[in-house]
Order: C-alpha cells, then structure tokens, then sequence
C-alpha cells in the first residue's frame, strides 16, 4: 500500500529521477576531479559529458508517467470497453443493441488515442524524436562548449564550433 | 568529400545496455563505464542518454530496478536484466550477428 503511494505521487517521482542522475553527475565530478582538474571545471566536464540535464529529466518522467498505476489501470479499462464492444456488436440480436456495441468502440478507440496523443503510451510514429539513436560515430561528434551555472547546475550556453 | 553520418541502427545503444547488465546488477554510472571502456574510442555516448533508454526498457520489462547502496555508500538505483530482458538480449544479438556477417560478406564481394 505504502508502495502504492509512494508511486502515486509524481514529486516524488521527479525527485528519485534527479537523484538518480546527481548520483551520477557527482561521480563524473570525482572521475574528472581525480585527474587533477579543478573541482569548477571537474564539474563543468562531467555536465558536458552527461548532456542537457533538464530535457533528460523531463524524457524520463514522461516515461515514468505512463508507468504510472492510474494510467495503466485507464489503459486496460478502455481495451474491456473495446473489447466489450465487439462481443455486444458480434452477439446482440436487436439492431438498436449492436449501436450500444459501437458506442462501446467508439470511446475504447478514442481513449486508446487520447493516451497516444498525450503521450501517454509509448508510439514508434508519435514520439519518434524519443526513440532517435543518442548513439553517435566519434567523427560526428562536434566540438562544443557548455557554460553550466554551477549553483543552480542548469546549462546556461552551448558554443558549438562548426567545421 | 565522403558523407562521414552514419546512422546507427535503431535499438543499438539498448543492446549495449542489456549485454552490459548481462554481468549483473549496476547503477546507470556503472553502466556508462563499461560501454565508455568497450566502444569510446568508435562510438560517442552522452552518458545521460542512458536514463531515457533505461526507463524505456524497464517500460518494456527487459530490466528492472531498486534503490540500493553503491559502493561509495550513497543511495543508488541498480538496474538488472529480468528473464524478457534476458531472451531480448540473446534475439538482439543474433539479429545483430546475421546483419552484420550479411553486409561483411556483400562488402567483401562487391
């Protein structure tokens, strides 16, 4: 039950991811810190190395939101309103009980594609950005600079230096 | 002057995750070692990139994760491959293997 809470509440959600990724930005931090870098540009190298923090975050709690109890159980309610549907479109004897059938259709059908639309369930021709290789050849790779605010760790700029 | 971009098949960094964990549980830093250690100097991997791609395989139910304790004492999500991840891995890799002993023999031929 404590469980169940726990993941019904998205703040909390929002804070394991952006623990999840301080965990590892902090290791960076040492990896670099380590190599005899100073702790700021240590910092600096490791958010480089990590990408743009916030777009991350944002990526994984949409991701986690979809995982979300709510949504899954509105998830398997509208596949039994549809397939509820067909069984009273394929069985009913009276013509005015087969529209109930498709009224049934209709709003599983539409249900199904509001959560698609909201993207709320995962879709290889919707979020086709989500699903783009982050997998690059070295070659490919531009030179950049990111300028971070070290306080609020956010991305301030990023110079890229094109050939 | 050659076109240098190459486009990387899609799913190529989740296999990359799921070989890795095939070694056992690890946090997502972890994880981004040991590609960075097996492919850094061919292919560029922005370690955050790993997150998106972890929470879509826990989605998918190829991995699934709990908070632990690293080995700096600090809280930590470890990841571990379950059975579908497991049977993912082994399909992927096949599928993987068939390409490219498929385009290495039209290469040699052509």
């Amino acid at each position: 039950m404590r469980e169940l809470f726990h993941r019904l509440d998205p703040e909390q959600t929002r804070r394991e991811i952006d623990e999840e990724l301080r965990f590892h930005i902090d290791l960076l931090t040492d990896e670099h810190f380590r190599r005899s870098m100073s702790f700021e540009d240590a910092r600096e190298a490791a958010f480089v190395r990590f990408g743009n923090i916030e777009q991350i975050t944002d990526e994984c709690a949409q991701i986690k939101r979809r995982q979300h109890p709510l949504i899954r159980a509105l998830k398997l309610f509208l596949v039994l309103v549809f397939l509820s549907g067909v069984v009273i479109r394929i069985l009913a004897p009276e013509y005015h009980v087969t529209r109930v059938g498709d009224v049934l259709m209709a709003v599983g059908f539409l249900g199904r594609l509001w959560l698609y639309v909201r993207g709320l369930v995962p879709s290889s021709f919707i979020s086709k950005s989500e699903e783009s290789s982050p997998l690059r050849l070295r070659d490919e790779v531009q030179p950049s600079i990111a300028v971070y605010d070290l306080k609020k760790q956010t991305p301030v700029e990023r110079v890229i230096f094109r050939k | 002057m050659a076109n240098t971009r190459t486009d990387l098949m899609q799913g190529t960094l989740e296999l990359l995750i799921l070989k890795t964990l095939s070694r056992g549980s690890m946090h997502g830093y972890g994880i981004a070692q040991r590609i960075h250690e097996a492919v850094d100097d061919v292919l560029k991997v922005e370690d955050g990139s790993l997150y998106p791609a972890l929470y879509r395989m826990e989605e998918r139910g190829w991995v699934s994760s709990e908070w632990g304790v690293s080995e700096n004492n600090r809280r930590a999500k470890f990841y571990k491959l379950t059975r579908a991840g497991r049977k993912q891995l082994e399909g992927e890799q096949a599928n993987w293997q068939r390409i490219s002993q498929a385009v290495t023999r039209i290469l040699q031929t052509a």
